[in-house]
């Protein structure tokens, strides 16, 4: 069984970078007693406050929200990245955190030795590994284009591939951030097929997304935030319906499918 | 100070990702290069026969007693200094998967310190041609070789924890330690040999890295190293891991906000 419990959690975000990350402002501070800069104290941003909900065994929520309302502060404090700052946090059962599937691609390294490195940054254990390459050669049909680098790939084919490492790892809990997008039509059908398999034999699902379409199509609850904060969680329509409802939303609210994956995925592999 | 200490288990148990991850940085940096990662041993070649050769007649010291000193001082300096100033971007550098999936800390940390380690195989391998061509002795003191890199291992890997943790939150502090490398390598009994201070030995025995130096570079040369270098730096392995735990035990709730 897998359970997810957040307690009244908190995230505040300091800002570093304005001076105060830098040993200088600190000695300084101490030798003023505490006088100078910002009275003392690192600005902080509050990305998350008093957010309190349970998930139990297949629930299927989609997080919804304008940008900057949390969403993805959400998904890393579930995935346990993000040490909440106030509050508890409980998150019983394995988590396969899907943010930025290429994550951990190398550009000079082959298709094949890619799946090695990712697969064992996503806690896959050696053998898994040799057993997931049949799996990774049959879904992304690259044959011998697995066989040399990945920086030779076009960038349909290696969102391909780093969606055939990233669903290789069977999770209790999915957390998945705004990745369906990309691809030709016939990669698009398998891509969610495989997705959907992945999401019925999951636990508990969070999906953040600024389509109501795939919220709809994927999920049976909603969790609103707004600003940090719960505004609404619960009902499927009745929660979209009143999000909907603000002025704020009205506009955006047609399928939006982002391009972000794409754009992502090649400055990823344009830093390692 | 408990979680600091599981963290560190944590990282040791996943040995396999960071040596991946090491080795993989190695391939990535000496990709479709011809002679790869032994440009590293090719360049300190050169570098050591240079050195040797001008200044052993600075010395005036016999070339077949300076030439291995000093290769194998500028081997064991080149691990204590890229693992010391690498180390200070071990999490900057893997900011992306530390925001994205929960694993130990000291994996990026490990990662770096193999990451040096593969180069400092590349160049110890030199010590082969060195000893057989200057005919050094090989007897029961060259085996004291293997406890001594062990140390000086552990010792990279605390020293290279501190400053990954202490680096992300002050940016000035990889900086500060590029400078005091610099110093710190002319300070040292790297180029030049200890008796060369005559009357001002205690320069040499404060100094840390001449200890470090000693467990692994005198054991090549043919000399039993100091009892006082053996404890010294089992005394720094000791304190300075509690210390690694102790920091890793604050800062690994805010590692990620710091990033």
């Amino acid at each position: 069984m897998a359970l997810i419990s957040l307690r009244n959690t908190s995230v505040d975000i300091p800002i570093y970078g304005i001076g105060s990350s830098s040993l200088k402002m600190t000695l300084l501070r101490r030798a003023v007693g505490g006088s100078f800069g910002t009275s003392g104290h690192t600005l902080t941003i509050n990305a998350l406050s008093g957010i309190s909900f349970e998930a139990r065994d297949g629930d299927r929520i989609g997080i919804i929200g304008q940008n900057g309302s949390g969403k993805t502060t959400l998904l890393r404090v579930l995935a346990g990245v993000y040490p909440p700052t106030g509050g508890d946090v409980v998150v019983d059962g394995t988590v396969s955190p899907m943010f930025d599937i290429s994550l951990g691609m190398a550009a000079d390294a082959t298709g094949i030795e890619n799946v090695h490195i990712c697969g064992a940054l996503w806690g896959l254990g050696k053998f898994e590994i040799e057993q997931g390459i049949a799996d990774v050669v049959a879904f992304t049909e690259l044959g011998d284009y697995l066989n040399i680098p990945v920086r030779t790939y076009s960038t349909g084919m290696l969102l391909r591939l780093a969606f055939a490492i990233a669903t290789l790892r069977r999770a209790e809990i999915l957390l998945l951030d705004e990745i369906i997008g990309v691809g030709d039509a016939t990669f698009m059908k398998k891509a969610q097929d495989r997705l959907l398999a992945m999401a019925s034999q999951s636990r508990i699902m969070f999906v953040s997304s600024h389509s109501m379409e795939i919220i709809h199509d994927l999920c049976n609850k909603v969790l609103w935030l707004y600003q940090g904060k719960v505004k609404g969680f619960g009902d499927i329509d009745e929660v979209i319906g009143r999000y909907l409802e603000t002025p704020a939303n009205a506009g955006g609210a047609a399928a939006v499918i982002s391009a972000e994956p794409a754009a992502t995925l090649s400055a990823a592999l344009s830093t390692v | 100070m408990a979680s600091g200490i599981s963290d560190l288990r944590a990282g040791l148990v996943a040995w396999r990702l960071w040596t991946l991850l090491g080795w993989h940085d190695i391939r990535q940096r000496y990709r479709r290069s011809v002679l790869g990662p032994f440009w590293i041993t090719l360049s300190m070649a050169v570098f050591t026969i240079l050195l040797g050769v001008i200044y052993s007649r600075i010395f005036s010291m016999d070339i077949a007693v300076y030439l291995p000193f000093v290769a194998l001082g500028l081997i064991v300096w080149s691990f204590i200094s890229s693992t010391t100033m690498e180390s200070a971007n071990s999490f900057t550098d893997n900011a992306g998967i530390i925001r994205q999936i929960r694993l130990p800390f000291s994996v990026f940390v490990m990662r770096t310190v193999w990451r040096a380690f593969i180069v400092f195989l590349h160049t110890i391998v030199l010590i082969i041609p060195i000893a057989l061509y200057f005919r050094l002795p090989i007897d029961m003191n060259t085996f004291l070789f293997v406890p001594g890199l062990i140390l000086l291992f552990i010792n990279q890997v605390w020293v290279s924890v501190v400053i990954a943790i202490v680096s992300t939150r002050f940016r000035d502090i990889p900086l500060l330690i590029a400078t005091a490398l610099q110093i710190l390598m002319f300070a040292s009994p790297i180029m030049w040999p200890v008796s060369a201070l005559r009357d001002a030995q205690f320069v040499a025995a404060v100094n840390p890295i001449y200890h470090l130096m000693e467990i692994v570079r005198g054991p090549l040369l043919g000399e039993t190293p100091p009892l006082l270098s053996w404890l010294v730096v089992i005394m720094m392995c000791v304190c300075g891991l509690g210390l690694a735990a102790m920091l890793l035990t604050r800062a690994s709730r805010r590692i990620v906000y710091w990033l």
